[in-house]
């Protein structure tokens, strides 16, 4: 049951995607600001932040603890309202778009995968995967419905309710959710942060596989430099300002930058 | 620790306070039952010392036959030889009869069938007062009551028509007086001469009334008084007077406030519901807090206290809160009270702190009692479980519940069903098993909350998909807690049910018995109340030739061993023509002279036989000989359990108190039913009061009289049912507070505030529907078998209310919504965010 489909997974460390090929964007952020708090108490979140997000990539998003990455995915995906600045996304200004609307572009544009509690425990794998579509009164393309928990290997999962599946599985589900809409793009939030190594893996393999196979975009937060080398690109905040921008990234080199990072700190 | 409880009762302070108000209802009833009771407790020791003023020794008939048996009447001519008793000042013969005026707009000035009283007037008599105009001198002049007068919209000086006794004419009213509380009653004063003409015609009263000589004390007097009367009189004092009266008002009081305090105790018994449930859920959130306190070295005595302290806490508060909302209750129904009787029991109401400590005292009794048990599964929470990430609520054991509730409930359901069965119903074992089938109930519920919910969802999820769904779903979470809510409004509910069932069964048996049994075209009766037609109207019906067979039915009491009864008195023709009475032995024509009738359900209980003789005393007749002449089958249209015949009648009721109860009217062959109407109506007109009905109305008068008594029971269950929509409110609120995260989740994969708004209520329609069910369900069960148990005492028609319970049903499904509305806002109010990142 761990077996991961029969997708092409491409070694972390063998980046060839050539990357001019797709530079359509998928969202933009200009002059992101987001503050918390007045007075004293004031925290800046995110200092006018400026990113392009292209479609048919996978970007991950690193940083210290509290530098921000949390409070730009959730601007970027019309979870949080910014304090300045506009995000567009898939060509859609939503800096002024209404509760109504943004719920609406959300279920049928946006997909979504969480650290933890992903899955509505009330209901079934396959329900879980199909909710979005059912909220939208829309109908699931079968085959893809198939192409889909196939190559999450969850077909034998699927009446399970999500106490009766295991950490990596209920992201598997989560993701078969966030990408069953075909959504212009998938925010990942920490997708492998309560996982083991293998289950990230099989994850992580699986985001990689359908921004190849399938074209889909996908923006996602992590601490695991192993992880960000399955990205096409690594963006890395600090106090809510990007610092730094890797293509192709791989495990030693995102490394080396981490530690660069630290190292002022230390002296400091 | 004590900190843990006052964190605990901040952080959950709304939804403790929701309890509260579950707790403040129900004592808002008790406070309010003991405050009424205390506000006329005083206003009738008024009255009772305000009536008997002036009273220094009343001389009265002994009781015939001993017992409560009625007292023998006194004749007027003791009065002279009272005066002559030395220390007695004033002598009154206490003149009291039927008296009404008719309004300015002609019709009779009457309070929901309370009596109109009409007594004599006398300058001295100091139980009223003149507060305008003067006396009456003569039969054509009359006084009245302020609050009479005021009803009929006129005036001292005004001319209208007035019902004196038996004799109705044209008066000029000359005077207003004031009386103590009437109770809704009217009163009409006219001079001596009329009321001892009309009021006591064979020259008895029913008691005089003796005032002392200053420096004589109401036992000399007593003593010096009864040495000059007659056998069959005695004389009391007034303070003995006083204290039988008093006696008889805390006896009514007492049966009004244990009625009023059933109520009190099923809507307390509703609130412990939602307390229990209320306090499971917020420990349920609470679990792993709790656990840290075990791990931190807590004890459990001292989990344990601190949810105590807090069942406390809320448990006063809502009693306080209750008895202020319970004194405005007071208020409320004091203003009812005047408003329907005309009855003023005092301006301001009395709080005795004895009424205070009792409320208290119950409000936190019984919420301390139900958070027992969820304060014990607090302190055994392991400290280990503060480790795990979200314990799972136990759903173990459900199976096991709902066999022990289905076994309950049939064995409750076989015992009430065997026991109303049989033809002698064992009352105290069909109470046990009804009281036990209840338990079933809910005991069982969780285990009925699947079947019941799917079905109350489906037409919901046909119309709106997934939404409905969720909502299904989230209703089946935790079953025990729906069935808990639920169970709430059940109890209310199966209330309703059975006592509806009951008055609908009562309603269609004697609507379907008069019918049945009624052969006579037209009755004439005075509607509601306790007042008779004069005699005078079946003798003028009589006189018309449009009248094939005029029966009139007059009531006596007869009282036979321990046995009492008003008997009906009727003449054996009349009644054959205009009733169709079936015999069970024996025939209808033996009705005569001391040759009675029974009919079966009493012959059976007393044993009695065709032919028996029996000792008993009717009206002022003692120790009379009466023979069962024949029984007859129980009967509708005829209430009464025995009839006398109208010869005996006549021999044992003065001819002053002789009225008629009603009169049924046949019409002679090929008379025009219109004619004879039209000629009715002429004859009751200067009656005032008395209506004429044909058959359907009459019997649909007699099913009707019930509705009034339905009514006020509808209203005393309304507060359970408010209880049960708090408890509803309570648990959503709390569940939408536990599924945050995974609200905020919906929201971020697309579910819009509307929907989300649609989940909450479609699951708060589930619940109330499902409660309002089982309710149903239930109480039908309860009121069926109560009227199979009452079949054999005349309720053999079964009714079942369809109307009053579709009606509920739906009004379930207001509740629910109405319930869901706080919820609903509190949830789409959620910050997606803060929602997702709650740990
Ligand atoms: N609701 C809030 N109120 C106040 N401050 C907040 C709020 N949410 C985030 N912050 C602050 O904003 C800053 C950025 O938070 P954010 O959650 O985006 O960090 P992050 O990069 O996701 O951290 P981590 O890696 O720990 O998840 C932090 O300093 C945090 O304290
Ligand atoms: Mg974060």
């Amino acid at each position: 049951m761990m077996t991961s489909g029969t997708t092409t997974v491409r070694p972390p460390d063998e980046s060839t995607e050539s990357a001019g090929e797709r530079d359509k964007i998928a969202a933009r952020a200009i002059g992101l600001t987001k503050t918390y708090g007045d007075g004293q108490a004031r925290v800046t979140a995110l200092d006018h932040v400026d990113v392009e997000f292209a479609s048919g990539r996978l970007t991950a998003i690193m940083g210290p603890s509290g530098s921000g990455k949390s409070t730009l995915m959730h601007c970027m995906a019309a979870l949080d309202t910014p304090t300045a600045g506009r995000v567009i996304i898939d060509g859609v200004d939503i800096t002024h778009l209404k509760d109504k609307a943004l719920t609406r572009l959300r279920r049928d544009r946006l997909g979504f995968v969480f650290q933890a509690y992903n899955l509505i425990p009330t209901l079934t794998a396959h329900e879980n995967i199909t909710l979005p579509m059912d909220i939208a009164g829309a109908n699931v393309e079968s085959g893809w419905f198939d192409t889909v928990i196939d190559t999450l290997g969850i077909r034998d999962r699927l009446t399970h309710r999500p106490d009766e599946l295991s950490g990596g599985q209920q992201q598997r589900v989560a993701c078969a959710r966030a990408l069953l809409g075909r959504p212009a793009i998938v925010f990942a939030d920490e997708p492998t942060g309560n996982l083991d190594s293998r289950a990230s893996a099989e994850i992580l393999s699986f985001l990689r596989a359908s921004v190849d196979d399938f074209g889909q975009t996908i923006v996602m937060v992590t601490h695991d430099p192993s992880a960000a080398s399955y990205a096409d690109r690594v963006i890395f905040l600090v106090d809510g300002r990007i610092v730094h921008d890797i293509a192709d990234p791989t495990m030693p080199v995102v490394l080396a930058y981490i530690q660069e990072l630290d190292q002022p700190r230390v002296e400091v | 620790m004590r900190r843990v409880t006052l964190r605990g009762l901040q952080g959950h302070l709304v939804r403790l306070l929701l309890t509260a108000a579950a707790v403040m209802l129900g004592v808002s009833f008790v406070t309010g039952t003991f405050v009424l009771r205390d506000s006329f407790d005083r206003a009738l020791t008024g009255l009772v010392a305000g009536s008997t003023a002036g009273l220094d020794v009343s001389v009265r008939g002994t009781r015939i036959g001993g017992g409560d048996g009625t007292r023998a009447p006194v004749s007027l001519e003791l009065v002279d030889t009272l005066s002559a008793v030395p220390g007695v000042a004033r002598v009154t013969p206490d003149l009291q009869g039927v008296a009404i005026i008719a309004g300015s707009d002609g019709n009779a000035v009457r309070t929901n069938g309370a009596p109109g009283l009409g007594f004599a007037f006398a300058d001295d008599d100091p139980a009223f007062k003149l507060i305008a105009g003067r006396g009456p001198t003569h039969a054509d002049e009359v006084v009245v009551e302020t609050v009479t007068l005021d009803k009929a919209g006129l005036g001292v000086g005004d001319r209208t028509r007035a019902v004196i006794g038996a004799t109705t004419r044209p008066v000029t009213i000359t005077g207003e007086v004031e009386f103590g509380v009437l109770f809704g009653a009217t009163a009409v004063l006219v001079d001596q001469a009329t009321a001892v003409r009309e009021f006591a015609p064979d020259g008895t009263v029913a008691s005089i009334t003796i005032g002392a000589q200053p420096g004589v004390s109401q036992g000399e007097l007593a003593t010096a008084v009864a040495d000059v009367l007659p056998d069959a009189t005695e004389a009391v004092t007034g303070a003995a007077v006083n204290a039988e009266h008093e006696s008889a008002v805390q006896q009514g009081l007492g049966y009004a406030t244990t009625f009023l305090l059933v109520f009190a105790g099923v809507a307390l018994f509703v609130g412990a519901f939602i307390i229990a449930n209320t306090f499971t859920m917020l420990i349920g959130q609470r679990a792993r807090e709790l656990a840290l306190l075990r791990a931190l070295g807590a004890s459990r005595n001292q989990v344990l206290g601190s949810v105590m302290g807090e069942a406390a806490v809320v448990g006063v508060v809502g009693s306080v809160l209750g008895m202020g909302l319970g004194i405005l209750v007071a208020h409320g129904a004091k203003a009812a009270i005047r408003a329907l009787l005309g009855v003023d029991i005092g301006s301001d109401l009395p709080v005795t702190s004895a009424t205070l400590l009792i409320s208290l005292a119950v409000g936190t009794l019984v919420t301390m009692v139900s958070a027992i048990l969820p304060a014990r599964r607090a302190a055994r929470t392991a400290p280990v479980a503060a480790m795990r990430a979200d314990t799972p609520i136990a759903q173990k054991g459900l199976r096991r519940r709902g066999t022990a509730g289905g076994v309950l409930l049939l064995v409750g359901a076989g015992v009430l069903g065997s026991s109303v069965a049989r033809d002698d119903v064992p009352w105290v074992l069909a109470g046990i098993g009804s009281f036990v089938a209840v338990i079933g109930m809910l005991v069982g519920a969780p285990l009925f909350t699947r079947p019941v919910v799917r079905v109350v969802a489906w037409p919901f999820v046909v119309v709106s998909g997934v939404v409905a769904r969720l909502a299904r779903q989230n209703a089946l979470r935790v079953p025990r807690r729906t069935a808990a809510t639920a169970s709430a409004l059940m109890i209310g509910l199966a209330l309703v049910a059975g006592i509806s069932v009951l008055a609908q069964s009562v309603k269609a048996s004697v609507t379907e018995g008069v019918s049945n049994e009624l052969t006579s075209d037209f009755v004439l009766t005075v509607s509601g109340g306790v007042s008779t037609v004069p005699p005078t109207v079946a003798e003028d019906a009589r006189t018309l030739a449009q009248a094939g067979s005029v029966a009139a039915v007059s009531l006596v009491p007869v009282t036979i061993g321990d046995f009492s009864t008003p008997a009906a008195a009727v003449e054996a023709g009349p009644i054959s023509e205009n009733f169709r009475i079936s015999m069970s032995e024996g025939r209808l024509a033996s009705l005569k002279d001391d040759h009675v009738l029974v009919d079966h359900s009493t012959a059976a209980t007393q044993g009695w036989r065709v032919g028996d003789t029996l000792i008993a005393t009717v009206g002022t007749l003692g120790k009379h000989e009466l023979v069962i002449g024949a029984i007859y089958k129980d009967s509708q249209a005829f209430s009464s359990h025995v009839i006398v015949d109208r010869g005996l009648y006549e021999a044992a009721v003065p001819l002053g108190l002789r009225v008629d109860r009603e009169i049924f009217i046949t019409a002679a062959p090929g008379a025009d039913q219109t004619e004879l109407r039209a000629a009715l109506l002429d004859i009751v007109r200067p009656y005032l009061v008395v209506s004429v009905q044909d058959k359907d109305e009459f019997a649909k008068a007699e099913g009707g009289a019930i509705d009034n008594l339905l009514n006020l029971l509808y209203v005393l269950l309304f507060f359970s049912v408010v209880i049960a929509v708090l408890g509803i409110v309570n648990t959503l609120a709390l569940s939408v507070l536990e599924r945050t995260r995974e609200i905020g989740l919906l929201r971020a994969i697309g579910l819009q505030r509307r929907q989300l708004g649609a989940m909450i209520t479609i699951e708060a329609i589930a619940t109330a529907v499902f409660g309002a069910v089982l309710g149903t369900v239930l109480g039908l069960g309860l009121g069926v078998a109560l009227q199979r148990g009452l079949e054999s005492q005349g309720l053999n028609t079964l009714g079942i209310p369809w109307g009053l319970i579709v009606i509920m049903l739906m009004a379930s499904v207001l509740v629910g919504v109405l319930a869901a509305v706080a919820p609903a806002i509190r949830s789409t109010r959620l910050v997606i965010l803060g929602a997702i990142n709650r740990v």
